[in-house]
């Protein structure tokens, strides 16, 4: 696949078209009904998640968000084939990956609400925190692949970053050294054609993102982020490339944010209408809800009635997690160190001088 | 149960909203995530929904106008949400924080404005003319185009992507602007935007609308007629002086001010027309059996009005500790709506800076304003021989729709009589 799909052809791989037909048989992976039911309706819940989470800030109750809405397809195929004890390292636009790894959609409302509970998961193992500061996640993925590589493990690491993200040194250092090490990471690039506002076109002098992976001397690929099947194929091929010690991949996966980057974030500031509407064809839900009714795998039908369903257990945890109660003080400053240095002790100190004079104040 | 639903910090850091649309009316029923308006904000233009199942009781502001984040939007009902008698009760209800005792800060807007509420208004109207076609701009050529009155939007940039810059505005100002629109600017804003340096045009703060707005509408509703009196206070002069000094001891400042809240709500107790509100559209006069004293403060943004809660109730130097929070409160801007709603009786002491007499304009819907002037020692006759007294120039503006010469000279006579005999006022 990565010689027939090599960046440096310029091609991007793709199976299913814009309407669910499937193009490219040779590379359909071999996937159960059930099993195709289930990520579909797991992406379905994700998107209904986001929306009502779009609500919800504008109802001033959780803080500002970034939208997944339309790169359902790349968290999905990731969730689908994702192992317990794989690694997820998240930047902050993967909430189907996350679910799949086990992380609550109440932890989450929880780190968007502020909370350092938000981040501490109780079910999913090997699942890194949200990490907003862009691109420095791939470090960690890296370092993890090594520390894998290191202790013979059987194991993979999935480091996410977006099309912004690959101008940063911390990129170009997670790549290169994964390449050097040959360590088990695969790197997706989640490209949505915008950081924040700024379009890919200018982003980047390459031809590709994924082409970046010929200069890493590692093996990239160019995938139709909006397809269910051709992300779960590369994603499928990536995970035997790194087992076998031939690692790391990096695969670039074509996507368009439907959403705003964040809440915070007007987008009909830079883009048009027309552009929105050229991309909605290719929406990732719509093209796999085609091939499941072609199969008679889903209805329309089906899809009223779950959504309902979803929405009420979306309420449900956030419900819980807006009663979650004040988190305690010391959560500010005890997670970053395993053990505080001197001066954020003093700067807890500080902060408690400050909380009594404010109360005295305030009486 | 009621839900006050105030306007939510949705970008990072955001101060305030204009309301670009309502999507929802009084007595509608919402449920939550159902839009309830449209606002347009630094960061976006979005529709906010409702974070409750409930009927819409009140709405706050009108399209155009500015709302401050933390500031009311709506009332939601979240009870009896069936039956139309529900429907009924909330047509019943009148807004919560509408005219809540404020020149300064009230930031809900009542409902009667007389004036377009800003600028923001008309040009949202212009903007309708002008469908989907949204400049680019910087953010220099935007603030330019604001203060000069120009639609940024008609402007063809010349920026990279079409981006109307700083000399595109200045251009069209003096060009294109008055031959292909001349409505949009009135000859006047022109000629200060092609003189600038005659002219500083700065835009109305939020604070700086509101009093305008207030101001104008009671001018406009209430009938205004004031009467001046003076008043010798020697003897509580007296007494001020000899409980100031134990009272410093324990921070407190005493002022005259004090006691003539006192005076006032006693005398407010007697006269209730004074202490009343005319809700002439319902045929009702309402007699407010609560005496909450508003002072007038004069801060640097512009002038605010606290309110002393139950001044009946409370002692001259309970007063005056009210006195001396709230001025610190307003000095350092931290008052908030509930420190200055549900006055319902103003004083006005611009005397502590100069001036005897005024015509204080009347905080409506309120019925009446006392103004006080400047206290100076003046020749008096006391006894038929000529003394030094110290007089206290008092002017009340009372409405005259509600009350009467005679009721409005009798509560003057009260005031003037308990400052005059201060120990009358623990004698009742």
């Amino acid at each position: 696949m990565f010689n027939e799909y090599n960046p440096l052809k310029k091609t991007i791989f793709q199976i299913i078209d814009d309407n669910g037909k499937v193009i490219n048989k040779a590379w359909m992976p071999d996937i159960s009904d059930d099993r195709l039911i289930k990520a579909y309706k797991d992406m379905l819940f994700a998107r209904t998640a986001d929306l009502q989470i779009v609500s919800y800030q504008r109802q001033g109750r959780i803080y500002t968000y970034p939208p997944n809405y339309g790169q359902e397809a790349i968290s999905g195929a990731t969730g689908a084939i994702i192992g317990e004890n794989d690694w997820m390292v998240p930047a902050f636009r993967e909430m189907g990956a996350m679910l799949a790894k086990g992380v609550t959609l109440k932890e989450l409302f929880l780190y968007f609400m502020g909370y350092e509970d938000g981040s501490k998961f109780q079910h999913a193992k090997f699942t890194l925190p949200i990490s907003v500061p862009i691109a420095s996640q791939l470090l960690h993925a890296a370092g993890i692949g090594y520390a894998i590589k290191y202790n013979k493990e059987q194991k993979v690491v999935f480091g996410f970053v977006g099309d912004g993200g690959t101008s940063e040194g911390d990129f170009h250092e997670a790549v290169n050294f994964a390449g050097v090490w040959k360590v088990p990471v695969i790197f997706i690039i989640q490209n949505n054609q915008y950081g924040i506002s700024t379009p890919t076109s200018v982003q980047t002098a390459s031809d590709s993102l994924a082409i970046k992976s010929v200069a890493y001397g590692v093996k990239g690929i160019k995938v139709d982020g909006n397809d269910f099947f051709a992300m779960y194929k590369a994603i499928q091929e990536s995970v035997k490339v790194c087992l076998e010690g031939e690692g790391p991949v990096l695969i670039e996966a074509l996507t368009y944010r439907k959403g705003a980057h964040t809440t915070s974030d007007d987008p009909t500031k830079y883009r048009t209408r027309e552009e929105e509407e050229a991309w909605d064809i290719k929406d990732p839900l719509k093209r796999m809800k085609g091939y499941l009714k072609s199969k008679k795998l889903w209805s329309d039908a089906e899809e009223e009635k779950i959504i309902p369903q979803f929405k009420e257990e979306i309420d449900r945890q956030f419900i819980e997690a807006e009663n979650y109660g004040p988190y305690p003080k010391e959560d500010v400053f005890k997670y970053l160190y395993a053990e505080m240095p001197d001066d954020l002790k003093e700067q807890e100190r500080q902060y408690e001088r400050f909380l009594q004079w404010k109360a005295a104040k305030v009486k | 149960m009621r839900y006050i639903f105030k306007f939510p910090d949705i970008g990072e850091g955001l101060e305030e909203g204009t309301i670009v649309e309502w999507h929802v009316e009084k007595g509608q029923t919402v449920q939550m995530g159902d839009p309830l308006c449209t606002m347009e904000t630094d960061k976006v233009v979005t529709a906010i929904p409702s974070p409750k199942n409930g009927i819409i009781a009140a709405k706050f502001g009108k399209v155009g106008e500015t709302v401050h984040v933390g500031s009311a939007l709506v009332e939601i009902d979240i009870e009896g949400v069936e039956g139309s008698a529900a429907v009924d009760e909330a047509n019943k209800v009148e807004p919560l924080e509408e005219g809540a005792g404020v020149v300064g800060t009230l930031e809900v807007a009542g409902n009667n404005a007389v004036l377009v509420a800003s600028k923001e208004g008309v040009r949202s109207e212009e903007k309708n003319n002008t469908v989907g076609k949204k400049a680019l701009s910087t953010p220099v050529a935007r603030a330019i185009a604001h203060d000069m009155g120009v639609d940024i939007n008609r402007i063809k940039g010349s920026g990279p992507a079409g981006r109307v810059t700083k000399d595109d505005v200045i251009l069209f100002a003096k060009d294109g602007n008055k031959q292909t629109n001349p409505a949009v600017v009135s000859g006047e804003t022109n000629i200060h935007a092609l003189q600038p340096n005659l002219v500083d045009t700065e835009p109305l703060s939020q604070m700086r609308k509101t009093i305008a707005k207030n101001m104008i509408q009671s001018k406009h509703n209430a009938a205004h007629m004031t009467v001046f009196e003076e008043v010798e206070i020697s003897e509580l002069d007296r007494i001020r002086k000899k409980y100031k000094e134990p009272l410093a001891a324990e921070g407190i400042k005493l002022t005259y001010l004090a006691f003539i809240v006192k005076a006032t709500a006693m005398s407010l107790k007697k006269f209730r027309a004074l202490n009343s509100e005319m809700d002439f559209d319902k045929g009702v006069m309402l007699y407010k059996k609560y005496y909450n004293i508003g002072i007038a403060i004069d801060t640097e943004k512009g002038l605010v009005v606290p309110v002393i809660r139950n001044a009946d109730k409370l002692s001259v130097k309970e007063i005056a500790v009210e006195i001396n929070k709230i001025s610190d409160k307003a000095r350092d801007g931290k008052l908030t709506l509930e420190d200055m709603k549900d006055g319902t009786f103003t004083l006005t002491s611009y005397g502590s800076i100069g001036g005897l007499f005024a015509v204080p304009v009347i905080n409506y819907p309120q019925a009446a304003i006392l103004g006080i002037g400047r206290v100076s020692k003046r020749p008096v006759v006391k006894d038929d021989e000529l003394a030094v007294g110290l007089v206290l120039p008092m002017s009340l503006s009372v409405d005259h729709r509600i009350a009467d010469g005679g009721d409005t000279a009798r509560f003057v006579n009260s005031i003037m009589g308990y400052l005059a005999d201060p120990v009358s006022l623990i004698m009742e």
